[in-house]
Parts: C-alpha cells; structure tokens; sequence
C-alpha cells in the first residue's frame, strides 16, 4: 500500500509541468512551432520563410550575459555556414527599445536576422523561462536537439553541423 | 528472504520517486529573500541608518548596484516612505568579480550569498513618535553560471520606530570666579 502510494507520488511529480507552461517542441522530430516577428528593420518574418535552410533560433536579451558570450561565435559560425545552409536566427525577448537592441546587435557585429520577441513565441516554445535557449531546427522545419543556458562553442558547433546534415523533402 | 525482498522494493520505491521528483540540473528557479528586520527605532530630526540584508538563492548571483556592462539590470532598491520620513540615501555592497568558464576574461560584478543594503532613514523633527512602516521593492535580475533568469521584483517592507531625540545636555550657567555673600 505505502509503496504503491509513494509511486503514485513520485509520478504524479514528474508529471506536473513547471508554472503550468506549455512544453514546447521536446523530442528531436518534433515540429518547430511556426510564427511571425518583426525584424529590427519592420519587416514581418515567419519561421517558415527558412524552410530548406538549418535554423539555430536563439532566444536572448541585453541584459543575458551568457547571451553576450554566445553571440561573436554565432557571427563566427554564420560566416563560416552561412554557404552551407545555416541560418542563425536571434529572437530578442528584452523590455529594451527596438533602437537599444538594434544598437546592441550592431555593436557585437550581428549578421543574422534578429526578431523582436514576443510572449506567446516564447510560450510556444516552453516558455522561455531562462535564456539562453536554442533550438537546432533541421531544413524540415524539425527539431533537431535544443539547448539551454551557455553551452561550449564546439559543443554549438556539433549541434550545427548536425542540422546543416539534413536534407529538405521536396513539398 | 521475504524481508530482504520488501526492503528492495521499498528501496526501489523511494528512488523512483525521488528522481522522478527531481528538477532538470541547475534549472530551479532563482530567488532573493529578506531577512525579517525587527521593529527598529529611529531618531527624528537625525538621520538613521537601517540596514537590510539580502540572500541569493544558493547556486544564483545577482548582478551588483554597480554592473560591469550598460545593458546589464542592476540590483537596485526602491522605497516609498511615509509622508515626512525621508529617505537619505541607500548604500550598496562592492560586488563580487566573477567570470563564466568558457569566457574566463570577461568579469561580471556580482552578489551571492548574503549581502547587506544600508538606508538612510530621517524623520523629519515633526513628525509624532510612533511605528511606521516603510516599503519599496529590490529588483533583481539573477543568473546560474550559464544561464540568465528575467528581471524580479522583491517586494521589501520593514518597521521603524520613531523617537524623540534625547535632551540636549544642559550647560551650567558661566560661574563668577569670585564668592557671593
């Protein structure tokens, strides 16, 4: 009886999702959800304009530090994939102004699209309860792996490489 | 051998729940708390220094007052007084130098553990002898050593007790040298 109470238990606990957010895409195949953001520069942009290419969408702000470490390698990884199909893609979840994080991405170099986040982008993937996180997505539209808080550089490196892999079925 | 079996699954038991209860690594939540201040008294007329103190979630640090870079969220405690006790000025902590392990050469100005806020605290001379309470909020923006948590807010409320400034000392009347028959 007590051993069948303390299964329910321990059960029951690893059901309960945090804050009672949505999940997000979780396992590798999984189906990246599609949205729309605006760019620093107005235009509406939709995850599935990237379709065929291997995205890395990174969730950051101004005030992550560890975001701050990741992003010269992200400008060092688009250069050097960017031929191969890598499309970095940075969603700003930041209370700053546009122009502030405009005038923070110029000035760690950014050559990738960066989004204005929103909420509800977060909570379709998980909620977005810390930052950084990354999400390899394959040029499906698929999940590939999806990494949270700084990770190595090789380790980001492996993930890319892993996605840039795929190939795009023909619709 | 009956025993030995209930006791492994009683083993097995307590193991699944407690991995199944467990938090993905480093991936609580960060938290300050306050340590309750008792009813402190405060002079009026003068000023008063009331000190708060802070603790960071173990595993957490916050960056400090005085952050190492423009865009980072300072640590920062905002008061709202009673009308006529004012508040003088707030003192913060020197932060602590940290680095993250894939970037050693970049330092951040931090606080961890526990860390203590001095407020200045000056009723006017006016103002009637009694408790009050003053309340504000400390936000902080808390980080693990390889991921950022959004901005909080603390909500922070302590009680002073406000009295009379002692009596000044009287002085003795300037006394004649000579004797007064």
């Amino acid at each position: 009886m007590v051993v069948s109470l303390m299964l329910v238990f321990g059960f029951n606990m690893a059901r309960k999702t945090k804050n009672n957010s949505v999940p997000g895409p979780q396992a590798k195949g999984d189906a990246a959800p599609d949205f729309t953001l605006q760019s620093l520069d107005g235009k509406n942009t939709r995850l599935s304009d990237f379709r065929g290419q291997a995205v890395l969408l990174n969730f950051w702000a101004t005030w992550c530090a560890p975001c701050k470490i990741e992003m010269p390698w992200f400008v060092e990884l688009q250069k050097q994939y960017g031929s191969q199909g890598l499309q970095i893609v940075g969603v700003a979840m930041d209370d700053a102004s546009p122009k502030d994080i405009a005038d923070f991405a110029k000035e760690m170099g950014v050559n990738y699209p960066v989004l204005l986040g929103k909420e509800s982008v977060g909570d379709a993937y998980g909620g977005v309860q810390f930052l950084p996180e990354n999400f390899y997505i394959d040029r499906n539209g698929k999940l590939v792996a999806r990494a949270f808080g700084l990770k190595s550089r090789s380790e980001i490196e492996d993930d890319i490489k892993a996605i840039i892999a795929s190939k795009a079925v023909p619709k | 051998m009956g025993s030995a079996l209930v006791k492994t699954i009683l083993g097995v038991s307590l193991l699944s729940v407690l991995l199944a209860a467990q938090e993905p690594p480093g991936k609580k939540s960060p938290s300050i708390t306050m340590t309750p201040l008792p009813l402190t008294p405060v002079t009026r007329g003068k000023a008063n220094t009331v000190e708060l103190q802070f603790h960071v979630s173990s595993g957490f640090h916050v960056n400090s007052n005085k952050p190492s870079a423009e865009y980072l969220i300072p640590t920062a405690l905002k008061l709202e007084p009673p009308t006529d006790i004012m508040i003088g000025g707030i003192t913060y902590p020197e932060g602590q130098e940290m680095s993250f392990a894939f970037a050693p050469n970049e330092k951040l100005s931090v606080y961890s553990g526990e860390f203590d806020v001095a407020v200045m605290v000056r009723p006017l001379a006016s103002v009637l002898p009694s408790d009050y309470e003053i309340h504000g909020q400390l936000r902080y923006q808390a980080c693990d050593n390889a991921a950022c948590y959004p901005p909080k807010q603390l909500p922070v409320r302590f009680q002073v007790k406000v009295v009379k400034a002692p009596p000044a000392p009287h002085k003795n009347p300037a006394q004649s040298p000579h004797i007064h028959n």
